[in-house]
């Protein structure tokens, strides 16, 4: 009799801890796909904080299974995974992929008024990044600006006697300060360039690092903006001659720079380049470990990229990653409520000042740490002139056609008037292929 | 049915189930994941594809009409005819020297074999990241002996003159272990009488290499002219990881050239085309190769 209260007990105990242990698992399981490695806007990925979720998890009964992917290969991943019907139910990806993807209908599209509020509350560098065109949002951006910025190493500015605190503003500024920094050898062969340039590697990444001149220069790459089908360059006009022929200049006349530095932001952070163009946040965040004598404010410092002549608008890259749901998604309703949950001005503020990135709202730069944070500060005043890439299918072409043709240009395989010829005729055939 | 009925007995009378059974996993496997996927770009190369849509619109031969006109994939498709050119013969010959080097007797003769056949055992991808720092202008390996040597530096895959070229050293290096030991091994079946025959007449080495060695490696070479023709008409990590195509499309080969038009641009209808026509380039080559190099079978 005894015996058999005991084990009454000991089940009555398993089933109840048992039933407590399961009832107390999430409900349900949500994944979100981002980036592994350096493509987070800020010194520290908020992917890699397994906590980043936790409130939102504790609240919803659900947990958010971060997995970080292949940069390279991931827009494939995402849409080979689309095609089986088995994808993340979030998905945190480069705005220049979403064209493809709405070409194939993947995206789920916000509701028009949640739309409105955000593109109210945001500053507009942030609503350029979440406008699809005429208020229609995929999702929303990142935290933290992925903006274009001209870069200069202070020290070698002082050395040269150019004052450390101001890059040049205008192209004849920054093609006279290359040529007082660059240094050559006994030889006569350049060991540090005044102003690194991109022409390796993917053409869209050597787009990326001339995009500032195109624009600056009044060109563009296709000429609406929001199209997802048809349109034209706009690069094979004088605007694109003068934005190739700077550089040329740069190379053969005032042999300040280089092409044996492909990559000028190692190059800067090695102390071989004086000054380049990419992204700032990609400085920021490998300067401590790759240059820790170059800490930001007193040893390097950042600006606007330079534009044609006194009194021209400056014009930079603004790229951006955004939070976006795709149709397939198994738990949909969850996923929106997630990223939406990232994006309250609360959490916006919370993780922004926690993880060192900047906020999206006008309402949070008021606020301590952004409102005095001297980079901060930089990177808004460089953001507000950032301009994001065209929405067209066919801007992969275009952006191969003119990578290519940067390429030929600067290595002098071709005239500027041929290569962007070439270009523009390979690009807009990228635009018709596309659009069929 | 009767006729199945009797060839499903006869089947089991002579025991023909188990080979079967053996196969089937594999016949079952290959034919799902490389022939079924194979018959689905033949037919996707004749539509307009939305693979998530799951909308297919025929076109007809539009698609290779397309292509025929695309700048880009005829330079693709010249560059990987050059490269497949080039490096199938230059890897072959300097394998077959290596191999007739290594069957003979000379101290740490197994460390140099195991040195050779590294590159066979290591990942492209790997070995390309490391070939891409050499070949950096700035600080990479290769110019640094160029200037040890008073020459000039050169731009290695700046350049669209050079580029490929540097390409192709990479993938050499990267067959030549492969194939040198198969080489080795056909080597060794050669039967020495042959020789012995030819050094009492008086023949020199050259002479008995070119007119016994080279014959009777015959089958050996045919394997691995057309084992290395059809995997470099398919080069694309190493280009991908080296160049990704460029400067200016001088690297770019038909596998990287769908691979865009597939995952880049969604046109998997016109990278199906491309495909296609590669896939029949490649066998055409190695039906020809195949057809050619059996005149020069010799038996013994």
């Amino acid at each position: 009799m005894r015996g058999r209260l005991v084990i009454t007990v000991v089940l009555m105990l398993i089933l109840g801890v048992g039933t407590s242990y399961v009832g107390a698992q999430a409900k349900t399981t949500i994944t979100l796909w981002y980036p592994a490695g350096d493509v987070a806007a800020g010194p520290t990925s908020p992917f890699h904080d397994p906590a980043l979720f936790k409130p939102f998890e504790d609240a919803n009964n659900v947990r958010v299974n971060l997995v970080g992917l292949d940069y390279d290969t991931m827009e494939q991943k995402i849409f080979a995974a689309a095609a089986a019907k088995n994808i993340a139910d979030i998905i945190f990806v480069d705005r220049s992929w979403v064209s493809g993807f709405l070409k194939e209908g993947m995206l789920e599209q916000l509701p028009p008024a949640v739309a409105k509020r955000w593109l109210a509350a945001v500053s507009p560098d942030v609503v350029a990044l979440s406008d699809f065109g005429n208020g229609t949002m995929y999702g929303y951006p990142q935290l933290g600006y992925d903006v274009y910025a001209l870069t200069w190493n202070k020290q070698q500015f002082k050395e040269a006697g150019l004052d450390p605190n101001r890059g040049p503003q205008t192209w004849d500024e920054l093609r006279a300060d290359c040529k007082k920094l660059a240094r050559r050898d006994a030889s006569g062969n350049l060991t540090r360039v005044g102003f690194a340039i991109r022409h390796v590697g993917e053409p869209h990444g050597i787009v990326d690092k001339f995009a500032w001149a195109l624009w600056g220069a009044g060109g563009d790459l296709i000429n609406d903006q929001n199209a997802l089908r048809g349109g034209h360059v706009m690069f094979d006009n004088a605007s694109g001659r003068s934005a190739l022929q700077l550089v040329l200049n740069m190379l053969n006349v005032d042999k300040c720079t280089s092409l044996n530095f492909p990559d000028p932001r190692a190059a800067f952070l090695k102390g071989i380049a004086s000054m380049q163009i990419s992204e700032a946040v990609s400085i920021r965040a490998r300067q401590p470990k790759e240059a820790p004598d170059m800490p930001w404010q007193t040893g390097w410092g950042m600006e606007v990229p330079p534009v044609p002549k006194a009194g021209d608008k400056p014009v930079t890259l603004l790229g951006g990653w955004i939070f976006t749901v795709p149709k397939a998604a198994k738990s949909d309703a969850m996923a929106w409520k997630a990223i939406a949950w990232l994006s309250t001005e609360a959490n916006d503020y919370s993780v922004a000042a926690k993880f060192g990135m900047t906020p999206r709202y006008k309402s949070n730069w008021a606020k301590e740490p952004f409102k005095s944070d001297s980079y901060d500060q930089a990177l808004l005043k460089i953001a507000k002139y950032g301009r994001r890439y065209p929405l067209n299918l066919g801007l992969d072409g275009v952006m191969e056609a003119l990578g290519a043709s940067i390429q030929k240009a600067w290595h002098g395989e071709a005239t500027v008037d041929q290569a962007l010829t070439e270009a523009a005729q390979a690009g807009n055939k990228a635009i018709t292929d596309a659009a069929k | 049915m009767p006729s199945v009925a009797y060839a499903l007995r006869r089947i089991y009378r002579r025991h023909y189930l188990h080979a079967y059974a053996f196969i089937a996993p594999v016949v079952i496997l290959f034919g799902l994941f490389r022939v079924w996927p194979s018959l689905e770009t033949l037919y996707f190369s004749v539509f307009n594809v939305e693979l998530l849509k799951q909308q297919l619109t025929f076109i007809g031969l539009s698609n290779f009409r397309d292509m025929l006109q695309d700048p880009v994939f005829r330079q693709a498709l010249v560059n990987t005819l050059i490269y497949a050119a080039v490096i199938v013969p230059v890897s072959t010959v300097l394998a077959l020297l290596l191999a007739v080097v290594f069957t003979e007797e000379f101290g740490l003769k197994d460390l140099f074999k195991a040195v050779y056949f590294s590159p066979t055992v290591t990942s492209t991808t790997a070995a390309a990241v490391v070939w891409w720092w050499m070949y950096n202008p700035q600080f990479g390996l290769f110019n640094v002996i160029l200037k040890l040597l008073h020459l000039p530096p050169q731009p290695w895959l700046m350049s669209s003159h050079m580029a490929l070229s540097a390409v192709i050293i990479f993938s050499v290096w990267k067959t030549l272990g492969y194939n040198m030991v198969i080489y080795i091994a056909g080597l060794q079946a050669v039967p020495t009488m042959f020789h012995e025959a030819a050094t009492l007449d008086g023949a020199s080495p050259f002479r008995r290499f070119l007119s016994i060695t080279v014959p009777l490696l015959a089958p050996t070479t045919i394997f691995i002219v057309i084992y290395n023709m059809i995997f470099a008409l398919q080069a694309f990590d190493q280009v991908f990881v080296l160049t990704s195509g460029g400067p200016a499309n001088s690297t770019n080969v038909v596998v990287l050239e769908l691979y865009h038009q597939a995952f880049r641009r969604y046109r998997f209808g016109y990278a199906s085309a491309e495909a296609t026509v590669l896939f029949v380039i490649i066998l055409v080559v190695t039906v020809f190769q195949y057809i050619y190099s059996r005149r020069y079978e010799v038996a013994y």
